[in-house]
């Protein structure tokens, strides 16, 4: 049984689709990447999914449940980070996690653990949550939507706002989730972030799914913008190196795209004097479309 | 209701509770006292007809009896304005003040039914109106107890007449968590609650000061406070009744309407 199914779900607000037709399955044990730019779709679908928004059309289950006619069974399985996270001014984050646990009616077996990874500690737990900055309440917030331990946690935007030695701590928690077969369904626009820890992506735009793909097959179709600065001679003799296209030449700076393995092209380049090399990583969203495309054509 | 959640609204909210309850107990004090004291100069000021006597009789209440000062205690600007606190400012916040805050979503993420969110918030707001008003009708007591006139009233009836105006301000709060219910935001629960109230309690007055007026009381929900009239021991079941019709109907309406309303992202 996929952790989440949806079908057709669709939410319109008056003549605006804000979700149109979305089909969508996550696996039961798969860490899943949902991207897409602002007002896409991806709160929405989350909302969704979470009982907060009645579907105009179509349905959606998570864990088989209906996520309208059984919302509070499955909210009793999931942990739910919302972007921008907002808590009680005047309550100390001990005081937020004892009450959200509460409300969880599960014991926070993981709440020391997480606590520990992501360097809250009981003295910064003891102050009233006003007096944390941005990091700090983005840290309580990972830890409030794990702390009991739930099979599904659905993560909006988790690492905004961490800085790169917390945002590795919180991939460690996600990788360890992984391992332990739990199931993650998170929105980020990070592309190292979804590469790092997807099994599979989706994108959405206009509020429809454009595509949904495994990280490992788009990691093999993805391309790179490459800016070559060399020092005397001619251009280069690229055309007929695997990989390479769109290959142009002005004075001694050449830009082209390389696709798929890098190092015939590496070796292409030891025939030049190299005086500054720039390789562009596509935008997981342009790469992501980009496959799509070229499949289209195919 | 919900325990922990019904622990969490009264721990977040028991300092204001304790300061209302303590302002209300201190004005409660007030008008026996201003009875004992003056009350017999300013009946016989009416009775020499210097000012028409509606002038002196503040919607239900007077000083002129002890009853009336404890009606007066509870109809007065300053008890309205304070009891308020809680009718209005944290029923219309309640749910609206937690969407617009973004705090309701972490709350509703929680396997929580919305009916249950509402009822443990109305159940918090009736205990917190139940703890103001009975700290009001204390310090009625314990002013009539200071100025020696505590014979004159019938403290047996009081449960009674806190009952009445539970039901008063507690359809209020209801009115006001249904707002609350029926707006995204804080402003336009907050903004349409008062404006019930106010105009309410402008029928109430108006009527009571014009007699001309006085048939838009029966459209006030404040008429139906009938505190002498229970002191008296003449208290009609209709009073109370009409009172628990507005607060079912208000219940109702929430009931009806949270768990189908939308619930997008804070704005």
């Amino acid at each position: 049984m996929p952790a989440i199914r949806t079908t057709g779900l669709t939410k319109r607000y008056g003549a605006i689709r804000a979700l149109d037709g979305l089909d969508l399955e996550v696996q039961d044990g798969e860490v899943f990447g949902f991207l897409g730019p602002n007002g896409a779709g991806k709160s929405t679908a989350i909302r969704l999914i979470l009982g907060f928004l009645h579907p105009t059309a179509g349905s959606g289950q998570v864990f088989g449940h209906d996520i309208v006619t059984a919302s509070v069974a499955i909210r009793q399985r999931i942990g739910y980070l919302p972007g921008g996270i907002a808590f009680y001014d005047t309550l100390t984050g001990l005081e937020h996690l004892d009450f959200l646990a509460r409300l969880n009616r599960r014991l926070p077996t993981r709440r020391a653990e997480l606590c520990d990874r992501l360097e809250l500690p009981a003295r910064t737990l003891s102050r009233v949550v006003r007096d944390y900055s941005r990091g700090m309440r983005q840290k309580l917030g990972i830890v409030q939507a794990l702390q009991h331990d739930p099979e599904l946690a659905v993560l909006d935007e988790p690492s905004e706002g961490l800085d790169p030695l917390m945002q590795r701590a919180f991939y460690a928690i996600l990788e360890q989730l992984k391992r332990e077969g739990r199931t993650v369904f998170f929105s980020s626009h990070v592309l190292s972030e979804v590469e790092r820890v997807c099994d599979r992506v989706a994108i959405i735009r206009g509020g429809r799914l454009a595509a949904v793909e495994e990280i490992a097959r788009l990691r093999t179709r993805r391309w790179r913008n490459v800016t070559v600065q060399f020092d005397g001679g001619g251009a280069p003799p690229l055309d007929n190196v695997a990989g390479v296209s769109d290959v142009e030449v002005r004075g001694n700076r050449m830009t082209c795209r390389v696709s798929g393995d890098i190092g015939p092209f590496l070796a292409a380049l030891t025939q030049l004097r190299v005086v500054d090399l720039t390789i562009e990583v596509p935008r997981l969203e342009e790469a992501f479309l980009d496959f799509y495309d070229d499949r289209a054509m195919t | 209701m919900n325990a922990a959640l019904f622990r969490h609204t009264w721990r977040l909210q028991r300092i204001k509770l304790a300061l209302i309850s303590l302002g209300l107990f201190a004005w409660g004090c007030f008008p026996p006292v201003i009875y004992a004291r003056f009350g017999v100069q300013f009946e016989t000021m009416l009775q020499s007809g210097i000012f028409p006597e509606q002038f002196a009789r503040f919607g239900n209440g007077d000083i002129f009896s002890l009853t009336g000062a404890v009606a007066l205690s509870l109809i007065h600007p300053i008890a309205l304005i304070l009891t308020s606190v809680f009718a209005v400012g944290f029923s219309a916040g309640a749910i609206a003040g937690e969407r617009q805050r973004g705090t309701l979503e972490v709350v509703l993420a929680r396997p929580i039914e919305r009916r249950v969110l509402y009822f443990s918030l109305l159940g918090s707001a009736f205990l917190f109106l139940g703890i103001a008003i009975a700290a009001l009708l204390a310090g009625c007591a314990i002013g009539s107890a200071f100025a020696g006139v505590l014979a004159q009233l019938p403290v047996a009836r009081l449960p009674l007449v806190w009952l009445n105006a539970m039901l008063l301000f507690g359809a209020f709060a209801a009115i006001g968590l249904a707002a609350s219910a029926s707006f995204d935001r804080f402003s336009p629960a907050l903004g349409s609650t008062l404006a019930i109230v106010v105009v309410m309690y402008l029928l109430e007055v108006l009527g009571s000061l014009w007699p001309d007026a006085a048939f838009l009381q029966k459209y006030s929900l404040f008429h139906y406070l009938k505190v002498k009239t229970t002191l008296a021991g003449a208290a009609t079941p209709v009073d109370f009744a009409i009172l628990a019709a507005a607060v079912a109907g208000a219940v109702g309406w929430a009931v009806l309407i949270f768990p189908k309303r939308d619930l997008s992202a804070p704005i």
